[in-house]
C-alpha cells in the first residue's frame, strides 16, 4: 500500500509536466492544425537558460529562491521570444498545412539542435536545489521542490481551462479551432488568435522548463524525450482536446511509473507504445477526439 | 501524372550512376556514392507513401528492422548477401503491411505522430535483444569476400531497380489511385475503391525498399546500432524529398545526392550535420516549396516538365 501511495505520487509528479507540455501541443494543434516539433526545444530553452545562469547568480551571493526567479524569468524570456520569432518568420505562413508546418519543424529542430549544442555546450549541467526539504503525505514521500512542480502545473492548467471557458480571448480559441473560416466571418481576428494560441503554448512549454531544471539534469537534448512523451499523451487524449492531454498525460505517467517499478523503465516505454495501439484500434481520433 | 520521364533520359541517368560506381576506386568516394544510393532509395520510399498524402515517419523503424534482419541473419546464421537482404526487404514488407493494417485506420497527425512513437518504441527494442547486440549494436556484418570490390556497383544496380519499379508503380493505376486518395479519399472509396487496402499495400511495398536500403546499409557499414535508426533518419529523407522536389519523382533522388555531397563536404571541415539539414530544410520550405527542380522547372531550364498544377499540400 505505501509502495502504491508512493507510485502514485511519482506518476502525479511526472504526469504535472507531461500536462504543462501536451497542453501546448494541444493548443497549438486545435487552433493552428499544425503538429509542432520545435515545442520540445522552446522548452529546453527555458530550463537550459536556468541551468545557465542559476550557479552564477547564486554565486554573486543571492539566495537560491530569488536567482531561481530571476533565471526563470530570464528563461521564460527566452523561451518566448525563441517562440515569436519562429512563430512570425515559419509557421505564420504554414497554418492549416500539416505536412508544410511539420517539415518546417523537423528543419527547425535540427538547426536548434546543433545551435543549442553550440551555445551551452554539449555537458549535462546540475542545478542547485532551491526548496530543500520533504514532506510526508498520506506514507509517501515527496520533495518540496515537486511538491512546488506539481502545484505551479495545476494553477497553469486551471488557469487555461478558466482562461478558455470564460474570458473572451478563450472563446475566440475555441471558436477558432472548430471552425476557424465561420469565427473569422463573426469578426474573430484569426491570425491574432492564432499567434496568441502560439505563444500560450510556448509559456506552457517555457513553465514546464523553468520547473524542471532544478529537480533533473538539464542537457540540450532534454526536449525529446518530453516531447515524445506529450505527443503520445495527446494521441492517447485526442488532439485538439484540453481534457484529453491531461487525460492522456496522466495515463502515460502512470505506467511510465508503474511500469518502470514493477518491470524497468524500457519495457515502461514499450508498454506506452503498446497502450497506444490499443487505443487507435478502438478510438482512432483518440478518447476525447473530434474532428 | 503527365510528367513522364524520357525512357532515354533514364537508360542515361541509371548507366551513368552505374557507370561511375564501377569506376570510382577511392576508397572515400565509394562510401559516399553508397551512401547517395541508399539515402535516395529511402527518400524515395519516404515520397512514395507521400503520394497518397500520408508522411511515413516510421520509416525510421523499418530501415532498422530491415537492418537488423539482414545483420542477424548474416553474422548468426550465416546467410550470404544477396539471401540476407532480398529476407530484409520481405521481413520489412510484412512487418510494414501488419503497421499499417493497425494504424493507417487513423490518418495526417494521428498516422504521423504513431510512426514517430513506433520509431522510438522500436530503437529501445533493438537494445533488449541481447541476440541482436543491445546497445551497442552488431558488428562484422561483410558480404563475401569476391563481391567485395563490386559492392558499390551492387548496390548501385539494386537501387536502380527499386527506384524503376517505384517509378512504374507511380505511373500505373494504382498510383492514380494513390493521388484519388491524397485528394478526397471519400469519393475514391464511393467510386468502389477499397482506399484501405490500397494504403496498406502502398507501405508495404514502400517499406520493402526501405528493408532492403536497411539491409544494404548493414553490408556496406558492417556495423549497426540502435543510434542509427533513430527519427532523424526519417527526418533526413524527409529533407532529401523537400530538397529535390516532392512533386517530381527525380526530387528525393536530385536531394539526396544535394544534401549527401554537401554533408560529406561539411563534416570534411568540421561541421554539424544538423545545421546543414536543418538549416537546407527551412530554405527549401520558406524559398523553394517546390525544391531544386520546382525552382529549376519554374525558370524553364528543363522545358518546363513541372506542369501538372496538383496542390502538395494535404488537409
Amino acid at each position: 500500500m505505501q509502495t502504491l501511495i508512493q507510485l502514485g505520487a511519482t506518476a502525479l509528479q511526472i504526469g504535472a509536466v507531461y500536462i504543462l507540455f501536451s497542453l501546448g501541443l494541444t493548443l497549438i494543434f486545435g487552433v493552428m492544425r499544425i503538429v509542432n516539433f520545435v515545442h520540445g526545444h522552446i522548452f529546453a530553452v527555458a530550463a537550459l537558460t536556468v541551468a545557465y545562469f542559476l550557479p552564477s547568480l547564486v554565486e554573486g551571493g543571492l539566495s537560491a529562491p530569488i536567482a531561481y526567479i530571476l533565471a526563470s524569468l530570464a528563461g521564460i524570456v527566452a523561451a518566448l521570444g525563441l517562440g515569436a520569432l519562429i512563430y512570425l518568420f515559419g509557421f505564420r505562413y504554414f497554418q492549416r498545412d500539416l505536412v508544410g508546418s511539420f517539415i518546417l519543424s523537423i528543419g527547425l529542430v535540427l538547426l536548434l539542435d546543433g545551435v543549442l549544442l553550440h551555445v551551452f555546450g554539449g555537458a549535462v549541467r546540475g542545478v542547485p536545489e532551491i526548496f530543500p526539504g520533504r514532506v510526508s503525505i498520506a506514507g509517501a514521500q515527496i520533495t518540496v521542490q515537486r511538491l512546488f512542480l506539481c502545484a505551479v502545473a495545476l494553477v497553469m492548467a486551471a488557469t487555461l481551462y478558466w482562461t478558455l471557458s470564460h474570458t473572451k480571448l478563450g472563446k475566440a480559441l475555441r471558436a477558432v479551432s472548430y471552425d476557424h473560416e465561420a469565427a473569422m466571418m463573426v469578426g474573430v481576428p484569426y491570425s491574432r488568435i492564432a499567434f496568441l494560441g502560439f505563444m500560450i503554448a510556448s509559456l506552457l512549454a517555457a513553465v514546464a522548463g523553468v520547473l524542471l531544471a532544478p529537480v533533473t539534469i538539464v542537457s540540450p537534448v532534454i526536449g525529446t524525450d518530453y516531447l515524445i512523451k506529450g505527443f503520445i499523451a495527446v494521441i492517447i487524449g485526442g488532439l485538439g482536446s484540453v481534457p484529453g492531454a491531461i487525460l492522456g498525460s496522466l495515463f502515460v505517467a502512470s505506467i511510465e511509473t508503474f511500469g518502470s517499478y514493477y518491470l524497468d523503465s524500457s519495457y515502461a516505454t514499450l508498454a506506452i507504445f503498446g497502450m497506444v495501439i490499443i487505443v487507435l484500434l478502438f478510438w482512432p481520433k483518440g478518447v476525447l477526439g473530434r474532428g | 501524372m503527365d510528367k513522364r520521364i524520357n525512357p532515354g533520359l533514364f537508360v542515361l541517368f541509371a548507366g551513368g550512376a552505374l557507370l561511375v560506381s564501377l569506376l570510382l576506386q577511392d576508397f572515400y568516394l565509394r562510401s559516399v556514392l553508397n551512401l547517395m544510393a541508399i539515402s535516395a532509395l529511402l527518400a524515395s520510399s519516404l515520397r512514395f507513401v507521400m503520394l497518397m498524402g500520408e508522411l511515413n515517419f516510421a520509416l525510421a523503424a523499418f530501415t532498422g528492422i530491415g537492418a537488423y534482419c539482414a545483420g542477424y541473419l548474416n553474422t548468426a546464421l550465416g546467410v550470404p548477401f544477396g539471401v540476407a537482404v532480398l529476407s530484409a526487404g520481405l521481413v520489412t514488407a510484412l512487418a510494414s503491411a501488419v503497421f499499417g493494417a493497425i494504424t493507417l485506420r487513423a490518418k495526417g497527425p494521428y498516422f504521423l505522430l504513431i510512426g514517430f512513437a513506433f520509431a522510438e518504441a522500436v530503437r529501445v527494442a533493438y537494445s533488449k535483444f541481447d541476440a541482436l547486440g543491445g546497445t551497442s549494436g552488431m558488428i562484422g556484418i561483410f558480404p563475401a569476400r569476391a563481391l567485395d570490390d563490386w559492392m558499390p556497383f551492387i548496390v548501385m544496380s539494386v537501387v536502380v531497380l527499386l527506384l524503376l519499379a517505384f517509378y512504374i508503380a507511380e505511373h500505373s493505376d494504382f498510383g492514380r489511385i494513390l493521388f484519388a486518395i491524397r485528394e478526397n479519399e471519400d469519393v475514391a472509396r464511393s467510386v468502389g475503391i477499397n482506399t484501405y487496402l490500397c494504403k496498406v499495400v502502398a507501405i508495404s511495398g514502400a517499406c520493402f525498399a526501405a528493408g532492403v536500403a536497411g539491409g544494404l546499409h548493414a553490408f556496406v557499414n558492417s556495423v549497426i546500432s540502435p543510434g542509427d535508426f533513430s527519427y532523424l533518419l526519417a527526418a533526413f529523407a524527409l529533407a532529401y524529398v523537400k530538397v529535390g522536389g516532392e512533386d517530381h519523382f527525380l526530387g528525393p533522388i536530385v536531394g539526396a545526392i544535394l544534401l549527401v555531397a554537401l554533408s560529406s563536404y561539411a563534416l570534411g571541415l568540421g561541421g554539424d550535420e544538423h545545421f546543414l539539414y536543418g538549416g537546407a530544410i527551412i530554405v527549401a520550405v520558406l524559398l523553394m516549396p517546390k525544391g531544386v527542380l520546382g525552382t529549376l522547372g519554374k525558370l524553364r531550364f528543363l522545358g518546363n516538365p513541372f506542369k501538372r498544377g496538383v496542390d502538395a499540400n494535404v488537409h
